[in-house]
């Protein structure tokens, strides 16, 4: 027995020593370590993406036509791939680009003798045509849909034949040299000039696709500044430096306007922070990039906190350790670590919304309308906010967030039904026939299991209780609630949704009658005259003609209340110091940051365990690395 | 194995497609997704694919989930992780929970029994998740605050038996914690039972010292209880710790299972359930086999 507790406490001896041998800072290399709040991304084949997941980790291989510029605010497109903006034809349907010249793909075994070639037009023919091939399974044809010339026809053609044929013309895509080419679309549509910056449409080499067939998903090959070195499934992605990248650079200083204001908003916070020190510099600055997955809030936090993390969103359940509650301010022992907080506001929607074919809660006469107003006049979202959010999110009036056009000025409308009025919500209900409520059926709720919700949903019932209606509060999975939204089963739902780019147009697509059930109108809303108000704006690019359309459109939504809201997120970002140039954002399923043009790392090395080395690395462990991580 | 099967088959009441093709997808897409995955067959072919596959130990389907990626694939990686988890946990519980339960046994009645009681059923009325979040939070974090450098992982994994200790000890630990309380009063209660046998008066009566009455006679006297209590256990060694893994982001079989549950990935749960099913039935058969080792009155015919 001695001999047996004797041999454990050698093995544990053994474990320790073993167990805490630190690496030092992985052989000079510039390494970032990020977090991903999830198991990581499906698939890295962008036409069977859809996630921001799924886009995050695609932006370090693979790029896109445009992107938004870095640092700029509110968010502005320029060219990536191109030499230039697409030059648009006046009545706005002919696109004609001048792709770059010096981009090539990365060097892999799917091209002879393993170098990667340079990029031509019909890459991106090629990567577009992707997204119309069923085979692909492609998540992302909405974009493409009744869009391009020619398009559609020719996707239900080789859908049709027996080989899917990437060769045949689309009357619509027309290759005019190898880096020159133009789209006719069938309207102006503003949108598409967004979509050129989804990752969705990001270039793919044909040799790649038709090379690893199945497994492309797995091995992504493209123009980006990282290539994939290793992908550990639901734990742990590794991106190292594409040694060939183009001459992409770091963003140069605009500099103020002649006037002296800002060329764009934050300009001046942006060079206090320091973010144009590596203006003109080439990208990317960093050699790797380590994504870690997290599943769970905890362990990602306290990986932060030890510094094994470059940077975290705040979970909900850290704010108060981090942050002081009633000023949102930084707590001091965070300050004097260096760390920096970023809010961000994400342009987002979350919202309750009721089938307007119900026949209880449905329907466009003034009774039906009259209870919808008085359920969205009981339900409080301040109180919400203040139990779920630590008061930190957005709440307005209407379908709109802020920082778009058509957003209500301080987010509020003296006509809206915002709650909690509960007098309001009671007249409301006397004039709708249903006098405290008496006579209104079990409103069934339709919402996702997801964390938290159950207890929002609580509250939900607590409120409209108060003025005599009953919530039958459904907990589904999602694929059930998706399911019961195509079917228009679901009475009342709750959901939310994250723009794709940034144009409120996006939002009010959610209520055109001919998006209804199963496409993206949910509330199977259909009122005429919004619908040709849609059909206008679609077409127009931003004026303030267009924002007045919009505005319309939005307060015939509050009206007519198929939706009740409405709440837009902030994410609190923290961010070590060692971590320079780092701006974060969250929207349009963009990165959380956009890795690629980031990160000058300071010489303060990360916190890092490298169990890798042996013992003996212990003992010469420097002590100033000790100092600058504790 | 057939029937678990064929229920499973018919207890995928919920469509999986809708969810999985997401917001923006149209009917003709979710249309094509299940025509490519085969859920426009009818039932019974299903099944019987599903069984050739099983028999033929053809594990070559494409995740649902992960395009890319095949079932053999995933077990290929997830299982031998979770083996590193869970050997090594059962085996430090049932040396461990053995020998409380014999110390316990020895001193029936007495405080030290007592003592031992009470900590075990205490151990039993924690929830696994508290230990997880505090062994984390103290065992990794503030250890490695106090110690001034990282002590053990707080999350992740990295291959290669010499990282073993810095990410699996912990949760090796925690597992062996959690379990010893259920398994000391268990080992207790059989050795309890084997102190008031015959044999053991002889062994006294013979002159036979403490640790060789307990070791020697009561010990070989017990494994019948304590083999058919590891041989359950042994399917389970393989679906790993769901929880750990997932708290400390180890890419094992539970975590892989648990994520395949939540995006209702069938190839991966159908295969699991099937090899879970195939295993149990051999570590019945094994256990016989056992039995007949450790106890020479019982023969296989």
């Amino acid at each position: 027995m001695r001999r047996l507790l004797a041999q454990l406490v050698s093995v544990w001896c053994l474990a320790m020593v073993v167990g805490c041998s630190p690496s030092t800072e992985d052989n000079g290399e510039k390494v970032l370590y990020l977090p991903m709040e999830t198991a990581g991304p499906n698939s890295l084949d962008p036409v069977k993406g859809s996630s921001q997941y799924d886009s995050r980790a695609s932006s370090y291989v693979y790029q896109t036509l445009l992107q938004y510029k870095y640092l700029h605010r509110p968010l502005e497109l320029e060219p990536l791939l191109l030499t230039e903006m697409p030059e648009v034809s006046e009545d706005g349907k002919l696109y004609r680009f001048k792709l770059r010249q010096d981009v090539f793909f990365h060097d892999d075994e799917c091209f002879p003798e393993g170098k990667g070639r340079r990029l031509v037009s019909e890459d991106f023919f090629y990567s577009l045509k992707r997204m119309a091939s069923k085979k692909n399974q492609p998540k992302s044809w909405w974009l493409m849909a009744d869009t391009i010339v020619g398009f559609d026809e020719f996707k239900a053609e080789q859908n049709e034949a027996n080989e899917f044929d990437y060769d045949a013309p689309v009357e619509g895509m027309k290759i005019l040299n190898d880096h020159e080419f133009e789209i006719q679309l069938k309207e102006p549509f503003y949108r598409f000039t967004y979509t050129l910056a989804m990752f969705q449409t990001a270039v793919v080499p044909r040799e790649a696709v038709e090379h690893y067939g199945k497994k492309f998903s797995r091995h992504p090959v493209g123009t980006g500044p990282f290539l994939l070195k290793e992908w550990e499934a639901g734990s742990s992605m590794t991106f190292v430096k594409n040694p060939n990248y183009w001459e992409e650079t770091y963003p140069n200083d605009p500099g103020l306007n002649k006037d002296g204001s800002e060329p764009y908003l934050g300009y001046l916070r942006d060079k206090e922070l320091g973010f144009y020190q590596d203006a003109g510099k080439k990208l990317p600055i960093i050699d790797r990039v380590e994504l870690k997955m997290f599943v769970q809030k905890q362990p990602m936090w306290l990986k932060f906190r030890i510094r094994e993390l470059d940077y975290t969103a705040v979970p909900a359940e850290n704010f108060s350790e981090a942050y002081i509650k009633r000023t949102q301010k930084l707590r001091k022992e965070y300050a004097d670590m260096g760390i920096r907080s970023e809010p961000v506001p994400l342009v987002d929607l979350i919202y309750y919304g009721f089938n307007m074919e119900d026949e209880d809660f449905g329907g466009y006469d003034d009774r039906q309308k009259w209870l919808r107003q008085a359920i969205s006049l009981a339900i409080d979202w301040e109180e919400r906010n203040e139990a779920f959010y630590n008061n930190l999110n957005g709440i307005y009036d209407g379908p709109i967030p802020a920082s778009l056009a058509g957003h209500p000025k301080n987010g509020s409308l003296p006509y809206a039904y915002r709650g909690p009025d509960l007098a309001r919500a009671r007249k409301l209900l006397v004039k709708a026939g249903y006098p405290e409520g008496k006579g209104v059926p079990k409103l069934v709720f339709f919402t996702s299991r997801a964390a938290r919700l159950a207890e929002m949903a609580e509250m939900s019932k607590r409120h409209l209780a108060k003025i005599g209606i009953e919530l039958d509060v459904r907990l589904v999975d999602f694929s059930t609630l998706t399911d019961a939204l195509r079917n228009r089963r679901a009475p009342f739902f709750g959901l939310s949704w994250v723009s794709d780019y940034p144009d409120a147009e996006n939002f009010l697509q959610l209520f055109y009658g001919p998006f209804k059930s199963p496409s993206s109108n949910n509330f199977n809303y259909d009122r005429p005259e919004y619908n040709k108000l849609y059909e206008r704006i679609r077409v127009m690019s931003p004026s303030s003609e267009r924002t007045e359309l919009y505005e319309q459109m939005r307060d015939m939504v509050i009206e007519d209340a198929p939706m009740i809201g409405s709440m837009e997120r902030t994410r609190y970002f923290l961010i070590n110091k060692r971590l320079q140039n780092c701006k974060p954002i969250e929207s349009f399923k963009l990165a959380q940051v956009p890795q690629r043009q980031i990160a000058e790392i300071s010489q303060e090395p990360i916190n890092r365990c490298g169990p890798t080395l042996s013992a003996g690395s212990f003992t010469t462990f420097p002590s100033s690395w000790r100092l600058c991580c504790w | 194995m057939a029937i678990v099967l064929l229920v499973m088959l018919l207890l995928r009441v919920r469509d999986p497609v809708p969810g999985m093709m997401g917001k923006q997808a149209t009917v003709e897409d979710i249309a094509n997704k299940r025509e490519e995955l085969g859920l426009n067959r009818p039932r019974y072919v299903q099944y019987f694919t599903l069984l050739q596959q099983m028999v033929t130990f053809d594990f070559s389907q494409e995740l649902w989930t992960q395009p890319g990626m095949t079932v053999g694939e995933l077990l290929r990686k997830s299982v031998p992780i979770s083996l590193l988890l869970t050997l090594p946990a059962l085996f430090l519980t049932t040396v461990i929970s053995v020998c409380i339960g014999m110390i316990s046994a020895y001193a029936r009645g007495r405080l030290l029994d007592k003592i031992l009681v009470f900590f075990a059923v205490l151990g039993m009325s924690i929830s696994f998740l508290v230990y997880i979040i505090f062994g984390q939070y103290f065992g990794s974090y503030q250890l490695g605050r106090l110690v001034g450098q990282p002590v053990f992982s707080i999350h992740g994994y990295e291959p290669g038996l010499q990282n073993w200790a810095y990410y699996m000890l912990l949760p090796v630990l925690i597992s062996v914690i959690v379990s010893m309380g259920y398994n000391t009063r268990f080992y207790r209660a059989v050795m309890v039972e084997e102190t008031t046998q015959d044999y053991i008066t002889t062994a006294w009566s013979k002159g036979a010292s403490t640790s060789k009455i307990m070791f020697v006679h009561m010990l070989r006297n017990a494994m019948i209880p304590i083999i058919t209590r590891i041989m359950i256990t042994l399917p389970l060694l393989v679906t790993g710790s769901i929880l750990l893994e997932r708290f400390f982001g180890i890419p094992g079989m539970g975590d892989a299972l648990l994520s395949a549950i939540s995006n209702n990935d069938f190839p991966v749960i159908e295969v699991f359930s099937s090899i879970f099913a195939g295993l149990f039935i051999c570590s019945i058969i094994l256990t016989d086999v056992l039995y007949a080792v450790f106890d020479p009155r019982v023969r296989l015919q």
